[in-house]
C-alpha cells in the first residue's frame, strides 16, 4: 500500500518538475543559454500570482495568464539588453544571469517585503482510489503540465515559428544566410521560455509559500531534469523529470529524503559520465 | 573593432564602474552618525537575503524601542544611536559587519544575528574586542559566553512543559520530523528524552534537507506509522510546504496533530489559514497575548509601520533593547561592556509577553510560554500559559551533571 502511494506521489512530483523544467528545456535545451535566473523567473511568476490572486482577488486563471505576461516581458528584456550581446559566451552568460537573479530577488523584496506570502490553491480535496490518496491539486498540476508540454510541442513542431526556432538552434549561421531575423526569433523564443516558467511558478506557489529565495530550490532540480533527460529535446525533459520525480519518491521510501537526494545525484553523475548528452540524444552532424 | 578601440572601451567601462562604486560606497557611509553625543548601539540584522523574512521585522521593533527610550530621555540623559548593518543572512558577512560595528563605530553593544551560524561567526569578534552581544532569538542552547546575553528562548523552556502537556491532552505516539541541521536535531533530541520521561512513545523520526519542498513521501510514511502527534522542527520555507501538503492530503488535526515550537504568525500567513488551523504551537509570545503592555506595543507598531503580523522574534528584539537600556542605566559607564554585562544579572522587565527576568548567573532569560492553536484568522488562540520558566542552557533533565561554565 505504501509503495503504491509512493508511486502515485512520484507521478505528482514528476508533474511539478516537468512544469518547472519546460521553460529551461526551451532556453537551455534549445537555445543553449545557461540561465541562472531560471529560479527567479519561477519566483516572479509566483509573486505575480500572489499579487493578482491573493491581493487583487482575481480568479486563479487570470493570475496564471498574468504570470505568463510578466515573466515573458522580463525574459524579453533580459534577452534584448543582456543575453543578446553574450551569445556564444557561456561564462559571461552565467555571470550575467546570476547577477540578474540576485537583482530580481532584491527587487521583489523591495516591492513585497521580506515575509512569506501565500497563494491559495483553487482546488482542494482528495481522490481516494483503494487507499491511495491523491489530492486533486496534484492531479491538476499533472494535467496542467501535460497541457503545457503539448502546447510547447505543438508550438515547436507544428507551427512556422517553431520551425524557425529549430532552424536557428540547429544552424545559426546558415539561418542568417537564408535571411532569417535570428535576433527576433531569439527574443520571442526566450520570452516564451521565460513565460512558461512564470506560469510554472504561479502553479507551484500553491504547494508551498512564496518568498524571494524560493527559486533556488527549483534551479538545481530543473537543470538536473533537463541534463539527465537530454539537452535539446522536449522528450528528454519529460524523461528526465519522470526519472527524477519518481525515483526521488521511491528512494525516499527506503532511504529517507536525504538518502534519496544523494542517490539521485549519483545516478545523474553516472549517466552523464557515460552518456554526456543525456538519455535522449539529439542527432547532430 | 580593433584591439586599441577595444582596450580603450574596456578602460572607460572599468573607470566608470569604479567611479560608480566609489559614489555608492560614499553614500553608504553616512548611515552611521558622527559627532553626536550619544550611546551607539549596533543593530546587526539582515534586511536582505534569505533570513530577512524574520530579521526585517526585528529591525523595525528594535528601532521602535530605541525611539521610545530616546523620547523618554534616553539612557543617563544620552540618546541611543542605532547603527544598522545588513549582513544578508551570511555568517562571514556577519563577522565583517560585526568588526566594523565594534572596531570602527565603537558601539557600546550589538543586538543581533539570527541563525546559530551567524551568531557563532560573530562571537569571537565580540570576545576579542571586549564588547557585548545581545542575542534575542530562539536557539538550541548548550552555549555560554561571558560577552553574550541571550534574551531569547532555549529548548528546555518550551519543551519541558509542552511535551508532558501534549502527552496528557493529545496523545502518546509521536513521530518526529525536522530540518537536517543542528538546531532541529538538538530540539528533537531533547523532545524525545522528555517524551520518554512523560510516558509517551516515539514511532518514527525523519529529517529533510534544508529548503526541501516535496513532502509527499514523508507524509506517506507518517500515515503508515499512525502517530497521534507529529512533532515538527522543520523550519523556514519547508515548514509551510509541509503544513500545506499535510492539509492537501486531507489529514485533519483530529486525525494527526502537528505540534511544533517553530511556527509564528508570519508562517500562518504564508501557509494559508486552513493549513495551520487546529495545530498546536508553543512560543514565548503570540500576537494574541492579552496584556496591557502587548496592547500598547501593537498599537504603537501599527501606528508606526502599519498592519502586519507581529511575532515572537519581533517582540524579543523590542524587549531586548529595553533590557539593554536598563542594564546601561544600571551600570556606571554605559559604554563599558563588562559593567553592562554584569548589570544584566537579575534585570526584570514587563514585556508584552509578560514579566521576564535575565538570570543572575547563566546569561539567559526567564521567559513565559504560551501554548496556542492556529485559527482561521492567521492568529493563535492561547489555550495554556506557563511562566516564567528558568533557562537551562544544558538541560538538567538531560545533562544533570554537566559543568556550568558560568560558575567559574
Amino acid at each position: 500500500m505504501g509503495i503504491l502511494q509512493q508511486f502515485a506521489d512520484g507521478v505528482s512530483v514528476f508533474g511539478a518538475l516537468l512544469l518547472v523544467s519546460l521553460g529551461l528545456a526551451v532556453t537551455f535545451g534549445i537555445m543553449k543559454i545557461i540561465n541562472l535566473a531560471h529560479g527567479e523567473l519561477i519566483m516572479v511568476g509566483a509573486y505575480t500570482a500572489y499579487a493578482v490572486n491573493t491581493v487583487a482577488k482575481l480568479p486563479f486563471w487570470v493570475a496564471v495568464v498574468a504570470a505568463f505576461a510578466v515573466t515573458a516581458l522580463i525574459g524579453a528584456a533580459m534577452e534584448r539588453f543582456v543575453l543578446k550581446n553574450l551569445y556564444g559566451r557561456p561564462l559571461e552568460t552565467l555571470l550575467a544571469t546570476f547577477g540578474i537573479s540576485i537583482m530580481l530577488q532584491q527587487i521583489v523584496r523591495l516591492i513585497f517585503g521580506a515575509t512569506n506570502k501565500a497563494v491559495i490553491a483553487p482546488i482542494s480535496g482528495t481522490l481516494n482510489i483503494g487507499g491511495v490518496v491523491i489530492p486533486y491539486l496534484r492531479l491538476f498540476i499533472i494535467g496542467f503540465s501535460i497541457f503545457m508540454l503539448l502546447l510547447t510541442a505543438f508550438l515547436l513542431f507544428r507551427t512556422k515559428f517553431g520551425m524557425l526556432v529549430r532552424t536557428v538552434s540547429q544552424n545559426r549561421s546558415m539561418s542568417e544566410c537564408l535571411g532569417l531575423n535570428t535576433g527576433r526569433i531569439d527574443l520571442f523564443t526566450f520570452a516564451y521560455g521565460a513565460g512558461i516558467t512564470g506560469v510554472a511558478g504561479a502553479i507551484v506557489a500553491t504547494l508551498r509559500n512564496v518568498n524571494p529565495t524560493m527559486g533556488t530550490e527549483y534551479l538545481i532540480d530543473s537543470f538536473l531534469a533537463v541534463v539527465l533527460g537530454g539537452v535539446g529535446t522536449l522528450a528528454g525533459t519529460v524523461v528526465g523529470s519522470a526519472i527524477i520525480g519518481e525515483a526521488t519518491q521511491m528512494l525516499a521510501y527506503f532511504w529517507g529524503e536525504i538518502g534519496a537526494r544523494i542517490i539521485i545525484f549519483l545516478i545523474v553523475i553516472i549517466v552523464i559520465r557515460f552518456r554526456p548528452e543525456g538519455i535522449i540524444r539529439l542527432e547532430s552532424r | 573593432m580593433n584591439k586599441a578601440t577595444m582596450h580603450k572601451r574596456m578602460f572607460r567601462l572599468i573607470a566608470l564602474l569604479a567611479a560608480a562604486m566609489l559614489v555608492l560606497a560614499a553614500c553608504g557611509k553616512s548611515s552611521g552618525s558622527k559627532g553626536e553625543d550619544g550611546i551607539k548601539v549596533g543593530i546587526l540584522l539582515s534586511s536582505s537575503g534569505p533570513t530577512a523574512i524574520i530579521e526585517a521585522g526585528m529591525i523595525k521593533t528594535a528601532l521602535m524601542a530605541i525611539e521610545e527610550i530616546n523620547e523618554k530621555g534616553g539612557v543617563k540623559g544620552k540618546k541611543l544611536i542605532p547603527i544598522q548593518e545588513d549582513y544578508a543572512g551570511d555568517p562571514s558577512m556577519a563577522a565583517t559587519k560585526a568588526k566594523k560595528l565594534v572596531m570602527e563605530d565603537k558601539v557600546a553593544a550589538v543586538l543581533g544575528t539570527f541563525t546559530s551560524a551567524s551568531r557563532q561567526a560573530v562571537i569571537p569578534i565580540i570576545e576579542q574586542n571586549n564588547s557585548l552581544l545581545v542575542y534575542p532569538n530562539l536557539y538550541e542552547g548548550e552555549e555560554y559566553s561571558e560577552h553574550v546575553i541571550y534574551t531569547g528562548p532555549i529548548p528546555n523552556q518550551g519543551l519541558e512543559k509542552f511535551i508532558p502537556w501534549l502527552v496528557e491532552n493529545k496523545g502518546k505516539k509521536f513521530f518526529f520530523v525536522g530540518s537536517d541541521y543542528v538546531f532541529p536535531i538538538v530540539m528533537n533530541k531533547q523532545a524525545k528524552a522528555l517524551l520518554g520521561l512523560s510516558g509517551g512513545e516515539g514511532v518514527g523520526e525523519e529529517y529533510v534537507p534544508f529548503g526541501h519542498m516535496e513532502f509527499a513521501s514523508l507524509i506517506n510514511k507518517i500515515k503508515e506509522a499512525k502517530p497521534d502527534i507529529v512533532f515538527s522542527t522543520i523550519v523556514a520555507e519547508s515548514e509551510s510546504a509541509f503544513f500545506k501538503q499535510f492539509h492537501d492530503y486531507g489529514i485533519t488535526p483530529d486525525d494527526i496533530l502537528i505540534a511544533s515550537p517553530i511556527p509564528t504568525e508570519n508562517d500562518l500567513a504564508a501557509m494559508g489559514p486552513e493549513a495551520g488551523a487546529g495545530h498546536v504551537v508553543i512560543q514565548a509570545y503570540f500576537q494574541s497575548v492579552d496584556t496591557p503592555e502587548n496592547k500598547a506595543f501593537l498599537e504603537k507598531f501599527e501606528r508606526k509601520y502599519g498592519k502586519e503580523p507581529v511575532n515572537t522574534q519581533m517582540e524579543a528584539a523590542y524587549y531586548s533593547i529595553y533590557l539593554l537600556a536598563a542594564a546601561m542605566e544600571k551600570a556606571q559607564d554605559p559604554t563599558n561592556a563588562k559593567q553592562v554585562i554584569d548589570a544584566f544579572a537579575g534585570l526584570e522587565f514587563q514585556a508584552p509577553s509578560g514579566w521576564i527576568k535575565v538570570d543572575e548567573e547563566n546569561h539567559h532569560t526567564h521567559l513565559n510560554y504560551y501554548i496556542g492553536v492556529g485559527n482561521l484568522e492567521g492568529q493563535f488562540d492561547i489555550i495554556d500559559k506557563y511562566g516564567p520558566i528558568a533557562p537551562e542552557p544544558w538541560s538538567k533533565l538531560l545533562y544533570p551533571d554537566h559543568e556550568e561554565p558560568w560558575k567559574k
